[in-house]
C-alpha cells in the first residue's frame, strides 16, 4: 500500500520534472552561438543560402517562439524533424536506441557479473595478496579514460592479433551472409566495445560491493549465523550477499540512463550507431530537435531509473521499505 | 565450503572467457574481391538531392541521378567548360535569353522508363518550390521558366543575359518525374526517400544502414557510358578521424577522401596505399579587422604579413603539402595574375614599415606603441581545427618578434562565426574554399548596411567595388582577365588579408585500385571506370 502510493506520487511528478529538464536544455542549446545552418560544411553554401536555410528551419524566429512551437508539437506527441538527419526525431531515436540498448545492456551484464565476482574474491580475504592486486587493478582501470582503453584494446585485439573487428556492428558484405553467420558477426563486433564499458563499470562495482560485503560481515547477524554452525558458503551467499547488494542495486538503477543514453566516447570510437553518438553529432551540428528529443528520453530514464533503484533497494533491504 | 565458492567463481569466469574466445576465433568468411570499400566520416543526409546539404551527400547522389551536362575540371585555362551528359547539345538563342537543350533519346531510369524532357521540367519545379526549400534555389533566380518543346527538347528562359547561364541551368541533378511527381512537394520533408530512388547514373542504391554503411551497386541499365566495372561499392561510416586512419592503415579501406598532412606521411610509408595529392581549391589567410585603429593603415597590415614566416608554416603545419598564397584568386584559376608574388618574409622591412606608420617602442618594454597605445592583437581561430591553431601560434610568435603583442585565441566554431559576423576580432585565421566560377563580391565588395556577407574585416575600396561590378557584365575572357588582374593588384596592395597558403587535397587510395582519375570536382569523378583486378 505504502509502496504503491509512493510509486504513484513519483510517477505523477514525472511529466513536471521532464518539462523542467526540457526547458533548461532548450535554454542552454539556444544560448550556444551559431545555428544548424552555420555548421554545414559545404563550400557551395553562400551566405544567402545559409540565411534561406535558417528561415526554412524556423531558426530566424526568436528563442521563445521556437520553444513554444516545440512544446506545442510535443503536446501532440510530435518530437519534430531533425535538421541533420532529415528524418522525424522519433525515427532517429528509434533507429539509435536498439544498438545502444544492446551495447549498454551487454556492458551492464558484464559489469554486474564481473563486479560481483571480483568483490567476492576480494572480500574472502581482505588485505590478502589477491585482494591487493585486484584493488590496484580495479582502481587503475577505473582511473583510465575509456578512449585510451578502447584504443589499446583495438591496437591489441584488432590490429595486432586480428581477433576482433575494430568498429561497426557488422562486417562489410555481412548483408549477403546467412542469418546465423550474421548473428555471430554481431557478437564479434559487440565484444570489444561492451568489454570496455563493462570492465570500467565492473571496476567500480567491485569496489562498492567489496566495501559493502565487509561491512555486512562485521555485523551481529553473521556472528550469530556462524555461532549456529551455518556453513561459510551459505553465510556468504545468503546472509552476506543479499544485504550487501543494496548499494549495487542503486548503482544498477542509476545506470538505466546510460542504457538509453549510450556512451559518446565508446560509440564514436567503435562507430556504434547509438544514442550517444547521435546526441553528440546533433549537439555539434546544433540540431536542436534531436538534442531535445534525446534529452527527453534521457530525463525520463533518469527519473525511472532512480525509481527502480529505490524499489530494488527496498527489496534488497527491508529496513528502507516505506511504512 | 570455500572450494564451492572458488569453483563457482572459476566456472563463471571460464564460461565468460570461453564465450569470448569461441566467437573471437571465427575468421571473416566473405570474399571482398568485387567490393570497393571507402571510409567516410559522415553518413548521407538524404537520398533526395534537394533535401541534402552536405558535400558528401551531393557527391554520392551524383553517382545515381543524371545531370544535363558535366562540368570539366579545366578552370586552369579558362572558365570551366561542360561535357554532354543527359543533354547532347545546347544552344543559346539569338537574344541569349533562351537556352535550348537537346536530350539523349536512349537513356532509361533503372525501372525501365525513359528519361525525358518531363523529368527536366519537373526537376526545375522541385528546385524552385518553396515547400522543398532547396538551398541552391538561388542558382535559378534568373530562370523564368523551363518549357518542354518535345519529349527530348527543353528550353530554359532567362530574365537577363549573364555569364553563368549554362552553369546555373545545369545546376542540380535530374529527378524521375514518373515516380517522384506523385509525391506532393509539401510531403517531401516527411518522406523516406530510399524506397523511391530510381537512377540513371552508373550506380543504384543496394542498402543503407544509418550511421554504418551505404552500399551502391552497378546499374545494369546505365547508358551514358560503359557500365561500372566494380559490382559493389561500400561506404563505411567512421565518425572519428583517428579511427578512420587506424582502419585505413589496417587495410580495411580502398579509398579515403580526407587526410591530414601528417596522416599522408604515414600513408606514404604503407606499401599497400598511395597518396593522391592534388591542389585544393582553398586558401588559408589571416583576415584583419580594418575597423580597428591599429589595423586601418595598409602599411601596418603589410608589415604584419611580412613578419610571418610562411615557409615555416608550410614545413611544419602542412608538412610541405602547401604553397604560399599570393592573392584573392587561387593560383590554379585561369583568372590568376601570374605577375603577383607572395609577400616575402622580411621582418626588417616589416619593422621599417611599422616605424614609418608611427609605431615605435618608446618605453623600451619590447612592445611597439603609438600615441601611448601598445600594439596588442588577438589572433582568433576555431578550436576544432588543429592546423589553424598551430598557424595562430606560429604567426603570433613571429609577430611578437617584431614587437607586436600578439596572442593566439581559439573558440568553438559557433562562437568563432558569430564573432566574425559581429566584427569582434582583430585578426582571424580562416580558410575560404572557392567555387569554380569566380565570385569576388561576397568577400571583397564593401558591405552595405544590414547585409550579411563574408567581408568580415569590413574591407572597403571604392575602386575594387567598381571593378567587381564592371567585370560581372563583361563576356570577353581576355577583358575579364585584365579586370580581375587589376582587382587582384589593388587588394594585394591593401593587404586586408595576410594571404598565407594554398593547401593540397590529400586522399589515400589502395594500390589494388586501377583506373581512377582524381581531381577536385568530386572524389568519385570516374568511379564507374575504377577497377579491382
Amino acid at each position: 500500500m505504502g509502496t504503491a502510493v509512493t510509486l504513484l506520487r513519483r510517477l505523477a511528478l514525472l511529466p513536471l520534472l521532464v518539462l523542467l529538464v526540457a526547458t533548461v536544455t532548450f535554454a542552454v542549446v539556444q544560448a550556444a552561438p551559431g545555428t544548424y545552418a552555420d555548421t554545414i560544411d559545404n563550400p557551395r553554401l553562400t551566405p544567402a543560402a545559409r540565411t534561406h536555410l535558417k528561415a526554412l528551419y524556423g531558426l530566424d524566429q526568436g528563442a521563445r517562439s521556437q520553444y513554444f512551437h516545440w512544446l506545442g508539437a510535443l503536446a501532440q506527441g510530435d518530437l519534430g524533424r531533425s535538421f541533420l538527419f532529415k528524418q522525424p526525431v522519433a525515427d532517429v531515436i528509434a533507429t539509435a536506441l536498439p544498438p545502444t540498448i544492446l551495447l549498454a545492456g551487454t556492458a551492464l551484464a558484464m559489469d554486474v557479473i564481473l563486479g560481483v565476482l571480483l568483490a567476492l574474491i576480494s572480500a574472502r580475504r581482505p588485505g590478502g595478496w589477491i585482494d591487493r592486486i585486484l584493488t590496484i587493478l580495479s582502481l587503475g582501470v577505473y582511473g583510465l579514460p575509456s578512449f585510451w582503453l578502447a584504443g589499446l584494446a583495438i591496437l591489441l585485439f584488432s590490429l595486432t592479433l586480428g581477433w576482433l573487428p575494430a568498429s561497426h556492428m557488422a562486417s562489410v558484405g555481412a548483408d549477403r551472409w546467412a542469418a546465423g553467420a550474421r548473428w555471430l558477426d554481431l557478437v564479434r563486433h559487440l565484444i570489444l566495445p561492451a568489454s570496455i564499458l563493462g570492465i570500467v563499470g565492473a571496476a567500480s562495482t567491485a569496489r562498492y560491493l567489496r566495501a559493502s560485503l565487509l561491512d555486512v560481515r562485521r555485523s551481529h547477524h553473521i556472528l550469530a549465523a556462524r555461532a549456529r554452525g551455518i556453513s561459510e558458503s551459505r553465510i556468504l551467499w545468503t546472509h552476506t550477499l543479499r544485504p550487501a547488494l543494496g548499494p549495487l542495486v542503486t548503482l544498477i538503477g542509476l545506470s538505466l540512463p546510460v542504457l538509453v543514453g549510450g556512451s559518446v566516447v565508446v560509440e564514436t570510437i567503435f562507430s556504434w550507431p547509438g544514442m550517444g553518438r547521435i546526441m553528440w553529432q546533433a549537439a555539434v551540428a546544433r540540431d536542436i530537435p534531436v538534442v531535445m528529443g534525446c534529452t527527453l528520453v534521457g530525463a525520463v530514464a533518469v527519473i525511472l531509473g532512480s525509481l527502480v533503484a529505490d524499489l530494488l533497494y527496498a527489496w534488497a533491504d527491508p529496513r528502507v521499505r516505506p511504512q | 565450503m570455500k572450494t564451492t565458492t572458488i569453483f563457482k567463481t572459476g566456472a563463471l569466469t571460464l564460461v565468460y572467457v570461453g564465450l569470448l574466445t569461441c566467437t573471437a576465433c571465427i575468421p571473416p568468411t566473405d570474399d571482398l574481391s568485387d567490393t570497393l570499400v571507402i571510409g567516410v566520416l559522415a553518413d548521407i543526409q538524404s537520398w533526395n538531392p534537394y533535401l541534402a546539404e552536405t558535400k558528401f551527400s551531393e557527391d554520392l547522389l551524383a553517382l545515381i541521378y543524371p545531370s544535363l551536362a558535366v562540368e570539366m575540371p579545366d578552370y586552369h585555362d579558362h572558365p570551366p567548360t561542360f561535357a554532354p551528359a543527359l543533354a547532347t547539345s545546347w544552344d543559346l538563342g539569338g537574344d541569349g535569353l533562351g537556352l535550348t537543350f537537346q536530350l539523349r533519346q536512349d537513356l532509361i531510369w533503372n525501372d525501365g522508363q525513359p528519361v525525358t524532357a518531363d523529368d527536366v521540367v519537373f526537376t526545375w519545379e522541385a528546385q524552385t518550390s518553396e515547400d522543398v526549400g532547396w538551398y541552391g534555389a538561388y542558382t535559378k533566380d534568373f530562370i523564368d521558366s523551363v518549357e518542354k518543346i518535345d519529349d527530348f527538347t527543353v528550353v530554359f528562359r532567362f530574365s537577363q543575359v549573364y555569364a553563368y547561364r549554362l552553369m546555373d541551368a545545369n545546376e542540380g541533378l535530374i529527378l524521375p518525374s514518373h515516380i517522384w511527381g506523385k509525391i506532393p512537394f509539401s510531403d517531401w520533408h516527411s518522406t523516406d526517400w530510399l524506397p523511391h530512388v530510381v537512377g540513371a547514373g552508373p550506380f543504384v542504391p543496394v542498402g543503407h544502414v544509418p550511421q554504418q554503411d551505404i552500399v551502391l551497386g552497378a546499374n545494369p541499365s546505365y547508358r551514358l557510358g560503359a557500365p561500372a566495372t566494380i559490382d559493389r561499392v561500400v561506404w563505411r561510416i567512421v565518425p572519428d578521424q583517428l579511427s578512420l586512419m587506424t582502419q585505413l592503415l589496417a587495410g580495411e579501406f580502398d579509398f579515403v577522401n580526407s587526410l591530414a598532412p601528417e596522416e599522408a606521411q604515414r600513408v606514404e610509408a604503407d606499401p599497400d596505399l598511395q597518396v593522391v595529392d592534388i591542389p585544393h581549391r582553398g586558401y588559408t589567410h589571416i583576415c584583419w579587422n580594418t575597423t580597428r585603429p591599429e589595423l586601418a593603415d595598409p602599411r601596418v597590415r603589410r608589415a604584419l604579413g611580412m613578419a610571418i614566416n610562411r615557409q615555416t608554416i608550410i614545413d611544419t603545419v602542412y608538412r610541405g603539402y602547401a604553397r604560399p598564397s599570393a592573392g584573392p584568386i587561387l593560383s590554379t584559376m585561369w583568372a590568376f595574375d601570374n605577375t603577383l608574388e607572395p609577400l616575402p618574409y622580411d621582418p626588417r622591412e616589416a619593422s621599417r614599415l611599422l616605424s614609418s606608420a608611427g609605431w615605435s617602442d618608446t618605453d623600451g618594454d619590447g612592445t611597439l606603441e603609438k600615441d601611448g597605445r601598445p600594439m596588442t592583437l588577438e589572433l582568433l581561430t576555431n578550436a576544432e581545427n588543429h592546423m589553424r591553431q598551430d598557424i595562430c601560434m606560429l604567426a603570433a610568435r613571429d609577430l611578437r618578434a617584431i614587437g607586436v603583442e600578439a596572442t593566439p585565441r581559439t573558440v568553438e566554431w559557433g562562437t568563432f562565426l558569430s564573432r566574425l559576423r559581429d566584427g569582434d576580432f582583430d585578426g582571424s585565421v580562416n580558410r575560404w574554399v572557392e567555387p569554380t566560377q569566380i565570385d569576388l563580391e561576397d568577400v571583397w565588395h564593401t558591405t552595405p548596411e544590414a547585409f550579411e556577407s563574408s567581408n568580415y574585416g569590413r574591407y572597403s575600396n571604392p575602386k575594387v567595388d567598381r571593378l567587381i561590378e564592371e567585370v560581372a557584365d563583361v563576356r570577353d575572357i581576355d577583358l575579364q582577365k585584365e579586370l580581375y588582374g587589376q582587382i587582384q593588384h589593388l587588394i594585394v596592395a591593401d593587404q586586408p588579408y595576410t594571404f598565407l597558403v594554398e593547401g593540397r587535397k590529400l586522399r589515400a587510395i589502395s594500390t589494388r585500385v586501377q583506373g581512377s582519375i582524381q581531381n577536385d570536382a568530386t572524389p568519385y569523378f570516374n568511379l564507374e571506370a575504377w577497377e579491382l583486378p
